[in-house]
């Protein structure tokens, strides 16, 4: 659709006010000659001021939305009603002067055109807000209604005596038909008309029952008015029909009726998001606003200064350092006070989440939470929000469990801030809503974000630092394998060639023998030693189990070590990290606190293996001190278990280990 | 007698082969793994299987397992388990299931004359256990009150025992005449509350059935 220039609009606007005013004009002055037609002067303004807001709120959807059909219905629309009134004031005035001025004719015809009143708000009712109707099927009902439209107005130039304020008047056109046609045509296209207005109220309900919560919030205060409309006409046409004035009513019908489409309108412009303009709308009250309130303030200021000071330089010099330190407070209170009026769910929900943000603050609140606030804001219980996850371009929810795509289950996805996240949302949260919802919760959710990435690090370094722990273990298996099947074994491979050899020697040869024995011996060393050093490496005993490991362990001790093992069985590399605890917490004991006896305690509960490591020497133990216990804390954090040591000194030392077992 | 060798390691399966060959003995079958031990006594019925602990597949303890499958289908069969080091996983249910079973570390074949004597008599119907897994048996990590009550002298003497010597034997090698150490076995078993019978093997029985027992 091409898109009529501003500039029309403007004029459009500016040719109804000036219209407006003219009528009010011209209907005082003929008050004043008594020539009052059928509304008093008062009636008059009241009624050109109430089709004067239409025309403001589609002049100010036009220059924002030029192509918008709504704004031209609002634009059009009054200015025909604001014409056919004044034309009306402007017959009273000529007739009463001359009853046969060509003027007052012409105006007369104009006047007739009464029916105009209806024709916009029916226009309206079929294609608002999206300026199409409803849906095709209402095609009918709209030609319907174009059809009494065009056959009324068309009806009423072709009358040969008009409607005039003292009777009636004989038309300026030059046609002649006679009464008994025109009539039943112009009763049939007043109940085609009338039809039509039902008909535009049922297309506003279908359209209030097709929509989302926002978009019949939008619809609803026209919808209010849609279905007013027949019951005044038809209200009116009963109590006319008793043979009472309905005029007064008539009058105030006529006010509310042509004010009311404007209103529910710009309800929907300024409240509901409608055409996405409330921002603009919302920045451009708060700017007069300030604007007016800075004035006032320098005015005052001027003022008073002048009085009591007198010099002009001061005045001003003050005047604009009043204002200067009120911008900012005025500011923030006039946009609060605007909000608070023309956008209160977002007021409501933006204060929502400063308190949110506040209770995180004082630690009543986790930072992770922002996702049920926002949804919360938002009213919209599918809302789920989602921290963006840098490092890898996934996402992760408030739990840390992480997405590589996001689900896409038709809700909509709004960004935060600078990727700091997505939100999921149902689509008809309102525009301006989800803004300044998403702008406000920017910081907890940058906050929430950190805290969920460090928390994934930290997991998967502790993960990482469990497999190298395994590595390790399993490396250890390897190398304990390979000195018992590949060293070791040739070792006895070659004893036992020597001894052959030994046992084969001629008699004469026997003087060797000794030097065979030596040299077997020296194998048979070899070998114990390799298997010590294996035995250090991972003792084979833990294939038994721990009790078995730990059972050798003592029995290789030279302090008294009482062993009292679990026989559930541990996983292997759990195994083997409480069996090198224990080892090197025996090594420490001995070496540092001189004890006279060792217990060495292990028992499974709950997917735990508990290790207890009880002396009776001097006690004194630090954690921190030494190679022994730091080296000890790692292997037993690299297990994701704990090490407490309870040292005191001249009492022993006491060291308690949990390590995790996955099964 | 004859012999099957169940051995991954070649060379070292050749130099045992050579040992018992130079002692006599003849050998009816070599195997690298478990799978084929067994198809060797089954086939040739020999009167001892020399078998190594750890083998393919899994270097576990596929040699005890195997020692085990012997035993029970094949009891004619006696089975000296060798190992690199000491365990204890199934070998208290092989002593104590009856005689003709041995468990040494490798480095006993060393004393070649010990080795031999523990085949023959493992072969025999007897048994013979290595004087460490003894140990580490009878060190076992529960306090044993009964094994408390025991002398010095009468544990050393309880060791020889479960290793499988004879009271000749045990009196050979702590000095002492024979009937001492018939007198510390009589004192020894009545401390441990078993009857006392004249037959070597059933009285390491009953000492591995007590171990078994204070095991758990």
């Amino acid at each position: 659709m091409s898109r009529p220039p501003r500039w029309i609009a403007c004029a459009l606007a500016a040719v109804t006010a000036a219209t407006a005013v003219a009528g009010i004009v011209v209907s005082v002055v003929a008050a004043s000659r008594g020539a009052d037609g059928d509304v008093p002067p008062p009636a008059f303004a009241a009624f050109f001021v109430a089709a004067l807001v239409p025309t403001a709120v589609g002049l100010f959807v036009a220059l924002r939305r030029p192509g918008n059909r709504i704004a031209w219905i609002l634009l059009v629309g009054p200015l025909s009603v604001i014409v056919v009134m004044t034309a009306n004031e402007v017959a009273a005035l000529a007739l009463h002067h001359r009853p046969h001025s060509n003027l007052g004719a012409w105006a007369a015809l104009v006047a007739n055109q009464w029916p105009v009143l209806f024709l916009w708000p029916l226009a309206l009712a079929f294609v608002f807000p999206d300026g199409r109707l409803p849906s095709p099927r209402w095609r009918p009902a709209a030609a319907i209604a174009t059809a009494a439209s065009a056959g009324i107005v068309t009806l009423l130039f072709l009358a040969p005596k008009l409607d005039g304020p003292y009777g009636k008047v004989p038309s300026p056109l030059p046609f002649d038909f006679p009464e008994s046609v025109l009539l039943p045509l112009f009763w049939t296209c007043w109940a085609g008309l009338l039809a039509s207005l039902f008909l535009g109220a049922m297309a506003m309900r279908a359209r209030y029952r097709a929509g989302d919560a926002q978009q019949r919030r939008q619809v609803l205060w026209l919808a209010y008015g849609a279905l007013l409309v027949p019951l005044w006409l038809g209200g009116g046409s009963l109590v006319a029909l008793l043979g009472v004035s309905t005029d007064p009513i008539d009058g105030i019908g006529l006010v509310i009726f042509q004010a009311w489409p404007g209103v529910a309108v710009a309800i929907a412009v300024t409240r509901h998001g409608l055409y996405a303009i409330d921002r603009l709308f919302n920045r451009t009250l708060v700017y007069a606003a300030l604007t007016a309130l800075l004035a006032a303030t320098y005015a005052v200021v001027a003022l008073l200064v002048g009085l009591v000071v007198g010099g002009s330089a001061w005045s001003a010099s003050l005047a604009t350092l009043a204002a200067a330190l009120a911008f900012r407070p005025l500011r923030d209170r006039v946009q609060n006070a605007v909000d608070r009026r023309f956008a209160r769910a977002r007021f409501e929900a933006v204060r929502l989440l400063r308190d949110f943000l506040d209770e995180v603050r004082e630690g009543r609140a986790e930072p992770e939470d922002v996702g049920a606030a926002v949804a919360l804001a938002l009213d919209d219980r599918t809302a789920e929000l989602f921290f963006r996850l840098p490092e890898t371009a996934g996402y992760a929810d408030r739990n840390g469990h992480v997405l590589d795509d996001l689900p896409d289950d038709g809700r909509r996805r709004s960004v935060i801030g600078r990727e700091l996240g997505v939100l999921l949302h149902s689509p008809s949260v309102a525009p301006d809503l989800l803004r300044g919802v998403l702008d406000a919760a920017a910081v907890p959710v940058e906050l929430a974000r950190l805290r969920v990435e460090l928390r994934l690090q930290l997991a998967e370094v502790e993960s990482s630092r469990a497999r190298i722990a395994q590595a390790g273990y399993a490396e250890r298996r390897r190398i304990e394998r390979d000195l018992h099947d590949g060293a070791q074994q040739r070792l006895v491979t070659l004893g036992i060639v020597l001894r052959r050899l030994q046992r084969s020697l001629p008699r004469e040869a026997q003087l060797l023998n000794p030097a065979l024995d030596a040299a077997v011996d020296e194998v048979a060393g070899a070998i114990a030693d390799l298997r010590t050093i294996a035995a250090g490496v991972r003792p084979p005993r833990l294939d038994e189990g721990l009790a078995a490991a730990l059972a050798d362990l003592a029995r290789g001790s030279a302090v008294p070590v009482d062993v009292a093992a679990t026989a559930d069985r541990a996983p292997p590399e759990v195994e083997a990290a409480a069996y090198f605890v224990a080892c090197e917490a025996l090594t420490n004991a001995v070496k540092h606190g001189s004890p006279t006896r060792v217990a060495v305690q292990t028992e499974r509960e709950n997917g735990v293996l508990r290790l207890l490591v009880i002396d009776d020497g001097v006690g004194g133990a630090h954690a921190t001190s030494g190679t022994g216990l730091p080296g000890m804390a790692d292997r037993v954090a690299a297990h994701g278990g704990t090490l407490a040591i309870d040292s005191p000194p001249g009492a022993g030392t006491r060291i308690a280990v949990e390590l995790p077992c996955a099964s | 007698m004859r012999v099957v060798i169940a051995e991954d390691t070649v060379l070292l399966r050749e130099g045992l082969a050579g040992l018992l060959q130079d002692a006599g003995h003849e050998v009816v079958g070599r195997a690298g793994d478990a799978e084929s031990l067994l198809a060797l006594v089954g086939e040739h019925s020999p009167d001892l299987a020399v078998v190594d602990v750890r083998m393919p597949p899994d270097y576990d303890d596929e040699g005890t397992r195997a020692a085990a499958e012997i035993r029970s289908s094949h009891p004619e069969t006696a089975v000296l388990v060798l190992s690199q080091h000491i365990e204890t996983r199934h070998i208290v249910e092989l002593v104590s299931a009856g005689g003709g079973f041995g468990y040494l570390l490798k480095d006993r074949v060393l004393d070649v004359d010990d080795f031999l004597d523990a085949a023959r008599r493992v072969a025999d119907g007897g048994s013979a256990l290595d004087p460490q897994v003894v140990a580490t048996l009878i060190g076992a990590p529960r306090p044993v009150a009964a094994l408390d009550e025991l002398s010095p002298r009468e544990r050393e003497v309880l060791s020889l025992m479960a290793e499988g010597r004879t009271n000749a034997g045990i009196a050979k090698r702590l000095w002492l005449t024979e009937r001492t150490v018939e007198t510390h076995v009589r004192t020894i078993l009545m401390k441990l509350g078993l009857p006392a019978t004249s037959d070597d093997h059933r009285r390491v029985l009953a000492v591995l059935t007590y171990l078994r027992a204070i095991k758990g």
